[in-house]
This record gives structure tokens, C-alpha cells and sequence, in this order.
């Protein structure tokens, strides 16, 4: 089964997916109304937002327990993988 | 492409360390030394740190592990409810799966490492997730009262947690508090969150 490539959920249904085209890596949450992919700010936004909507946490937790969700998901992981080595 | 043996044998090493450690933090807590969860996987000490360097990369990875799977297992079960009755048994179902350690979870998270104590907000993101999603439109049909989303899924959470924390007031053997609570915690909740002419139809 394939997990949208933006927040993990799994797609079973064709209505899982962005413009309920099976061919897309994402989900229908984390697409735009005109079926292109949320950016990494919106997206982020979007996850914090949710988090204190259906949590209550605290909105600088919520952004950071966000930023933790999207480190793992492989749309965004280079927004994450600063060069560390720079003597290579 | 071919998988060596040498490969598959560090594959299953580090499952059976994941599996051991599960088992082992689920019954006598967080904070057992991992010379233990060696003792117990029938592997030496120095081959757990081959695979986790630290206490806390054991501790993250299996978290995340269970995550994954807990997560897993919510989201197939949840998809097919339309109803908050049916999700929240759902969900008492998981938790029975998952209690020895959901309840270690919540009685040692403080004490546990930022990135693991992350996985837990993240495995009840996709409870908050699903109860959204249900909840929602329980309200708009009028069948629930409209209370803030997050002040339902706390209420609900907290009387759970309430039990799993305090499991040696609730039973007195190693019986599931779920599995003996689970109704009527589920149908107290309902009753006072639903509007009354949904209760006493």
C-alpha cells in the first residue's frame, strides 16, 4: 500500500489521493485545491494548526512535534538534512 | 539484488533486540539497564551497542517502531467507522493490544528522551486524526454536543489514561484494565458527550 510521501498517511481508497489520481505520491490533505503539492511551510503550518485544534497543545509544542512528523516523511527530509559535513 | 547472510543474521539481531526490549520495558519499566535486554534477547552485551550506540537510540527506534505500528494498526481499524461508538471501540481495542507498554508510555514519558517523547504526541495525532474526522460530522448531525474537538479527545484520553495509570486500584491481578473497563468507560463517555435526546432515544 502506498503512504503519502508528505505525512504518512496510508492511500487505500482512490479518494485517498491528490485529485483522486492513484498515480500521485501524496495525499488528497496535503494538496493545494488545484491539486499541486502543499509547500513546506504550508504544510507545516496545516500540522500545527490541526495539532492545537484537535490536541489543545500549545502552539510553539505543536510546531515542534510538527517539524518532528516531517523530518521522518521523504517529501521533506532534505529540509532537514543540513550539510553537516563540510570537510568532504 | 541478493541480501548476504551475514545481512539477514544483523537484521534479525536487531529485531530480536527491539522485540526483547519491548517485552522487557513493557514489564518492569523504562529504565532497566540494557545489559538485561541482552541477558534476556540470548545476545552480549557489546552486540546491542553494534546496533544502538546508546540507551537512547534503542529507546527512540522501538518507539518508533511501536508508533508505526500502533499507528498502523489504528488506521485500518478506524477507516471503516462512522461512528464515534465504533471508533473509540476501535481504539480500546489497540490499546488492549498495545497496554503493558501504552501504559509504560504514559506513566515514564517525562522521563524519557525529547524524540521519544515526540513519538507518543505523534501516535496520539493519528487518534486525533480519526476522532476528527468522526466527531465532526456527529456534531454537525446534532447526535454530539459542540464542545471544542480537543476538550473531547482530552476527555477521553484522560479517562482512559486515568485507568491505565492507576491499573493497581482498578484490578488486582495482572488481568487488562481494558479489557474489564473498556464498556463501561466507553459508554460513560458517550453518554456525556452526546445530546440528550441521542442518550435516552
Amino acid at each position: 500500500m502506498k503512504t503519502c510521501i508528505a505525512c504518512g498517511m496510508p492511500m487505500e481508497d482512490i479518494t485517498d489521493f491528490a485529485a483522486n489520481d492513484p498515480g500521485k505520491d501524496y495525499c488528497v490533505h496535503c494538496s493545494r485545491p488545484d491539486g499541486e503539492m502543499q509547500s513546506f511551510e504550508e504544510k507545516k503550518e496545516n500540522l500545527t494548526s490541526f495539532i492545537v485544534r484537535t490536541q489543545g497543545f500549545d502552539e510553539s509544542v505543536a510546531r515542534k512535534i510538527a517539524e518532528d512528523m516531517m523530518r521522518k516523511l521523504p517529501a521533506w527530509k532534505k529540509y532537514f538534512d543540513e550539510p553537516v559535513d563540510t570537510h568532504s | 539484488m541478493g541480501v548476504s547472510t551475514r545481512q539477514i543474521q544483523k537484521l534479525n539481531t536487531r529485531k530480536r533486540i527491539i522485540e526483547t526490549a519491548y517485552k522487557v520495558f513493557s514489564e518492569r519499566g523504562f529504565s532497566v539497564p540494557s545489559s538485561i535486554i541482552a541477558k534476556e534477547a540470548g545476545i552480549s552485551h557489546g552486540s546491542i551497542f553494534a546496533h544502538f550506540p546508546t540507551v537512547n537510540e534503542l529507546l527512540v527506534s522501538l518507539l518508533s517502531d511501536f508508533g508505526d505500528k500502533m499507528g498502523t494498526s489504528l488506521h485500518v481499524l478506524a477507516k471503516k467507522c462512522d461512528s464515534v461508538d465504533s471508533l473509540l471501540k476501535e481504539h480500546l481495542k489497540v490499546l488492549e493490544e498495545y497496554e503493558a507498554f501504552y501504559s509504560r508510555l504514559i506513566s515514564e514519558k517525562n522521563k524519557l528522551p525529547d524524540e521519544a517523547k515526540n513519538t507518543f504526541a505523534i501516535i496520539q495525532s493519528t487518534v486525533a486524526y480519526h476522532f476528527n474526522s468522526v466527531i465532526e460530522r456527529e456534531i454537525e448531525k446534532g447526535r454530539v454536543k459542540k464542545l471544542p474537538i480537543h476538550m473531547l479527545l482530552n476527555a477521553w484520553l484522560g479517562l482512559v489514561h486515568y485507568y491505565l495509570l492507576n491499573k493497581d486500584f482498578f484490578s488486582d491481578s495482572n488481568e487488562s484494565v481494558i479489557k474489564r473497563y473498556g464498556a463501561e468507560l466507553l459508554s460513560t463517555y458517550l453518554k456525556l458527550i452526546k445530546n440528550e435526546s441521542e442518550v435516552y432515544e
